[in-house]
């Protein structure tokens, strides 16, 4: 667990000598918050529309804002940069169980999840947001979406073992923005076309979006909440089952 | 000498294959070291003759399609963990993480390998030291020079005193002052009772720093032997009066002519 803290605090280091990266990984997500929340606020007015629980569509977008924000980690990138320069090889030398040293960028993932999370929510609050179920709410809304990116950060990291490629590694990236959109993100899952919602049901991101908008427009309703915990959970083991498993078969 | 009284290197008809969509690729074809303990032992052969695969094999790097392997006794294949306790590593191209400082790259090594932050901290500033990179030991790697990226990669493979120094080709596109630099770590940390083990294609590297050497070509070993040794053959069975060079000898162990190597191999030149 020491190597894997001590190579989690190396990328905290990298990460705070670049300040403007994390910038950036917001900056997107957040401009698809107004751009979508301005589309179709008019067409959802608070007062009319049922599923808003009386907030703004902005509340609603929200979550679609915190998954898109945690899926834009480095720690594939970063890997990949160590496999081409040489870095990894000298990492692979040392004894330390291989799991170190593919968890310790997720641990870094993990963290600048927590940030990101909370700068985000922290920012949408003077827009009129309200997390509807209080401050542990707002802890397990930052705690879920960390727990994504760092799913997420083991997916793309898997694709960067196997592949060895910055190109396919970010081409591996695309593949969420399907996921993303195949999911409840403009309305309920109830409200949607047949096809889409078969869509939706089978996939495993409609369960955390759905979490965290009960998290912000409900109070706390475990019934939602404990299903997207479940699948990062779920997910979180077999990424990091499978990314321990390539790199103790890496040639 | 190693604790077990062995060889510090040992490799027992080691053979590597790839697979690829080119089919099967035999990169090493059985080739049988014994590097002994305290030398400096120089691995020599043309580009893509299996001196970076045996090495990575040796270095627990690379899995070993069959034969065996063993550094200070211990098994590479069998417990790599306990291997690369005991074994440096410098490969090919500096491998170094380029947004870390030269001193926090170092102690976290040294906390990798076990040491507790304030050993690791004190072992940091001696390797600085050593290498000669104290200025820039609190600045960003990404800009360091070339030489400086090696010293320090060398000081990173030294962190935890190992007893075999795997260097893969260290002095490979530095400028003579900056070899001559490296040269002298070497001949300091192997006096200090350090294996060394050296690929390298500069035949004068060899020559120079080298107690015994092994060419490698298409896969197999094709000389071993001192560098005055491995001359002398050549001459003896060349029956000319002129002591040939170890580049003569590379040349007739690899079957390149000078013309050939030219070409082939840039650092062979008439």
């Amino acid at each position: 667990m020491s190597a894997t803290i001590a190579l989690g605090k190396r990328g905290l280091r990298e990460a705070l000598r670049q300040p403007d990266a994390l910038f950036m990984t917001m900056f997107i997500p957040l401009f698809f918050l107004v751009v979508n929340t301005g589309q179709a606020a008019e067409i959802f007015p608070s007062e009319s529309t049922d599923f808003l629980k009386g907030q703004g569509y902005a509340a609603f977008q929200l979550p679609i804002t915190l998954l898109l924000a945690a899926s834009f980690g480095m720690a594939a990138l970063f890997l990949v940069e160590e496999i081409e320069g040489g870095y990894f090889d000298k990492l692979r030398a040392i004894p330390v169980p291989r799991y170190a040293i593919v968890l310790g960028r997720l641990v870094t993932e993990g963290a600048k999840g927590i940030v990101l999370a909370t700068v985000i929510v922290l920012l949408a609050l003077p827009f009129g947001i309200t997390i509807a179920s209080g401050p542990l709410g707002f802890v397990l809304i930052v705690l879920l979406s960390a727990l994504w990116g760092v799913v997420y950060a083991g997916f793309m990291q898997l694709i960067a073992l196997k592949t060895r490629s910055a190109a396919a590694t970010n081409s591996g990236g695309l593949i969420f923005f399907p996921l993303l959109f195949l999911t409840p993100n403009f309305v309920p899952r109830d409200l949607l076309t047949e096809p889409m919602e078969v869509a939706a049901t089978v996939n495993p991101v409609t369960y955390l979006m759905e979490a965290l908008r009960s998290l912000i427009l409900d109070d706390l309703d475990w019934g939602k909440i404990l299903p997207g915990f479940g699948v990062v959970l779920a997910l979180g083991v077999v990424m990091l089952f499978l990314n321990v498993r390539t790199i103790r078969n890496y040639d | 000498m190693s604790d077990n009284g062995g060889p510090a290197v040992l490799a027992e008809g080691l053979v590597k294959h790839f697979t690829g969509r080119e089919g099967d690729v035999e990169a090493v074809r059985g080739v049988d070291l014994e590097v002994r303990a305290g030398e400096i032992f120089g691995f020599l052969g043309p580009n893509g003759a299996g001196k970076s695969t045996t090495v990575r094999m040796l270095t627990t790097l690379l899995t070993i399609t069959s034969g065996r392997a063993s550094v200070v006794g211990i098994d590479v294949a069998r417990d790599p963990d306990q291997a690369r306790h005991r074994i440096g590593v410098a490969l090919q191209e500096a491998g170094l993480d380029p947004r870390q400082t030269g001193r926090e790259l170092l102690v976290l090594h040294g906390r990798l390998f076990g040491l507790d932050a304030a050993r690791a901290a004190e072992r940091a500033q001696e390797l600085l030291s050593l290498v000669e990179l104290d200025d820039a030991a609190d600045r960003v790697i990404k800009g360091y020079s070339g030489g400086m990226q090696r010293r320090l990669d060398l000081a990173a493979a030294l962190v935890h005193e190992p007893e075999v120094l795997f260097l893969d080709e260290p002095t490979t596109g530095l400028d003579p002052a900056s070899r001559l630099t490296i040269w002298e770590e070497l001949r300091r940390i192997n006096g200090q009772g350090t294996t060394v083990f050296l690929t390298t294609q500069y035949l004068e590297e060899a020559d120079q720093l080298c107690d015994r050497i092994a060419i490698i070509d298409r896969g197999r070993i094709v000389r071993q032997g001192t560098p005055e040794q491995l001359k002398a053959d050549l001459r003896e069975r060349r029956g000319d009066d002129d002591q040939p060079t170890l580049d003569d000898v590379f040349l007739d162990a690899t079957g390149r002519t000078r013309e050939r190597a030219a070409g082939e191999v840039q650092e062979v030149s008439a």
